[in-house]
Formats: C-alpha cells, structure tokens, sequence
C-alpha cells in the first residue's frame, strides 16, 4: 500500500500508468469528495481508462479513505498543500491536469487558484464551492447536506449497508465528523470571490437532479472560458450514476487538452 | 509462484491477502469458500478492495489485470462479486501467461 509522508501526513496514493519507459504522458491528478468517498470512487470508474493515455496519481485526503486523520486541519487550503506536497514529492513541477469530484472539486479550484503554474486544466464533476451564505448553511445537520451527507442520504445509505453491523467505514464516518475539526474548518470557509481569476481550461459536469445547481451556473458565468455540461436524469452522484459518460468526457478533454 | 495455478491455490492466497488487508475478522465466520462474496459476506469496502487488487498485482504480476477487469463491469456486478469468479479470472489468467 502506497503511504507516502507529505505536508506531516502519512497519505494514501495510488499510482496507474501504462506508460513505456521514458515516455512523457500528461499528469493526472484526482481528488475526491467528503467523508464516505475516497479515492476508489476514481479507482473503479475512469482511473484505469484514464490511465490508457495519461499517468494517474490518485489521493486519499486528509481523513479519508487510508490516509491519516488528523485531528486538525481541513479547511481547502490545507488540501491544497497536502496535494502540492504530494507533486513536489513526486517531482511533477510541470503542470498537471486536476479532476475534481464534488468536495475535490473545490481543492482542484483553489490549487488553480493559488498555483496557477502548476495546474494545466480542470475537470470538475458536481465541484462544491463556498457561497454566500455558506457558514449559515453549512450550520448544524445542514453542514453535511452540502455534500449530500444530510439526514436522508445518509439514512439512505445506511439502509444499504444496514447488514454491515461493524462497518468499518462507518465507524470512521463518525469518528471523522466528531472528534476532528473537519465541520467546523468547512463552516469557516470565505465565498469564492476569485473564480473570474482561474486562468486553465476547465469543463465542468453537473447532475440536472443535483442539490447544487447554483454552483454549476456560477461556474459557468464567472470561470473564463468554462464549459458546463448538464447530465439529464442524474444526481450528485454523478460520477458512479454514469461512470460511462464520465469516462468519454475526460478521454475527450485530455485528447483537447492535453 | 508455483508452476500451476490451481483454483485451489488461488483461493489459499487470496485468504492470505483478505486476512493481510481485513485482519483476522475475515475468518469469524468461517473459512474463505468460492461462494463467498465481498460485499455481503465479507462486507468489504470500496478502499479495501482497492488494497485488495494491489496485492493481486504484487502477487501475480500484470498479466492479471484485475483493475481492468473491474473497470468492464458495471458497479452492481462488483458489488456482487464472489471469491469463485475472482479465483476463476485469476487462476485463467496466470495459467494463460505460464505464469
């Protein structure tokens, strides 16, 4: 298992290429969403078709999945530097293509934002952004619905894996959303004033069912040159609903792009 | 690695590897069968199935190319998924190559 020390964490990465030796590829990175997601949600949908024409490095976030969980240290801009510690470490100084799944979304913004230099284009699906109004909504049992976390779909989900009576994930969930900062750094976060400043490429893919569909429209509207695609009949969950189209989107963008 | 890659095999060291990335949890219900499945039986999450597949690769090498199996399958096919059709994709595959 692939553990890798970076910005004082242990990480968890998992790297597919199918590369010839000395072949130069496009750069991959792919962050995921909050708390059930890790990066298997990549791993079993467009990692490996991906990883057909381009190096994919995947991430375990902070708290997620099987990297550490600190009990600090989850706002954005800690993901940012997780992430830009993890490139420095890989020694990829050239600019990456940066895929983004809701909450990952956000990171792979706020790292264009920030490291302008060090991100070649961005491929968003159902990306989460601070708003106005963001700390009020993301108050109490509406802090998780932000991220299709609330009372129902948890309930949902619980429903599904009712049987697992010692669900590991499970317990982590819990573990994540009590005994760290995670809920209260998220409450903290600032409304994106910078989008009209991201300077790459960027294709972004929305659910037309999703609970965020202020943030796709604004995406649009202020990110230069942002092209958005609407997925009839589909939720937030639009990476696993329709891991298909997902994949003949992002093999169509790095064909562009990369 | 042995010179035939039996069934019988593939399902001894794939215990051995559930039991490396589960821990010994894996065994309370009883020994690993080909009937068993990952998701029901062995409530196996997504993350560890992941583990699960590195240590395929480290096993058998890349001519088991489990992560592009998966990816022709649809979500409800891994989710059912048995210890029976792994062994048999794996045990298929090494003897292919004369592994």
């Amino acid at each position: 298992m692939p553990i890798e020390q970076a910005n004082g964490l242990a990480l968890h990465t998992q790297h597919l290429s199918t590369a010839a030796e000395g072949e130069r590829r496009p750069q991959v990175v792919m962050l995921h969403g909050l708390v059930i997601d890790n990066l298997s949600s990549w791993y079993y949908t467009i990692a490996n078709p991906v990883a057909q024409v381009a190096d994919v490095h995947l991430v375990d976030l902070r708290g997620h999945g099987r990297s550490e969980m600190p009990a600090t240290g989850y706002t954005v801009e800690d993901n940012v530097d997780d992430v830009v510690a993890l490139l420095d470490r890989w020694g990829i100084t050239g600019p990456v293509h940066l895929f983004g799944n809701s909450f990952g979304g956000v990171v792979a913004l706020a790292l264009a934002h920030r490291h302008p230099e060090r991100v070649a284009s961005l491929f968003l699906i159902e990306a989460h952004f601070a708003v106005e109004g963001w700390g009020e909504h993301m108050a109490g049992s509406l802090a998780l619905a932000a991220f299709g976390l609330d009372e129902d779909s948890v309930q949902d989900w619980l429903a599904v894996n009712a049987d697992r009576k010692l669900s590991r994930l499970a317990k982590r969930s819990e573990r994540f959303l009590t005994e760290t900062s995670l809920i209260d750094d998220l409450q903290a976060e600032a409304p994106i004033g910078w989008l009209p400043e991201i300077a790459c490429p960027t294709f972004a893919m929305y659910g037309a069912d999703t609970d965020i569909m202020d943030r796709a429209l604004e995406l649009e509207a202020k990110v230069p040159g942002c092209e958005l695609e609407i997925v009839p009949d589909c939720s937030h969950s639009l990476l696993t609903e329709q891991g298909g189209l997902v994949r003949e989107r992002a093999l169509a963008w790095l064909d562009r792009v990369g | 690695m042995p010179e035939t890659v039996t069934p019988e095999i593939v399902l001894a060291q794939l215990e051995e590897m559930l039991v490396e990335v589960i821990g010994d949890d894996l065994l309370l219900d009883g020994p690993l069968t080909m009937e068993t499945s990952f998701d029901q039986d062995l409530q196996l999450e997504s993350i560890e199935f992941v583990a699960l597949s590195e240590k395929l690769l480290e096993t058998y090498g890349e001519q088991v190319d489990f992560v592009g199996w998966l990816a022709e399958m649809q979500l409800d096919d891994i989710i059912a998924l048995t210890v029976g059709q792994l062994v048999g994709f794996v045990a298929a595959n090494a003897a292919a190559s004369g592994a």
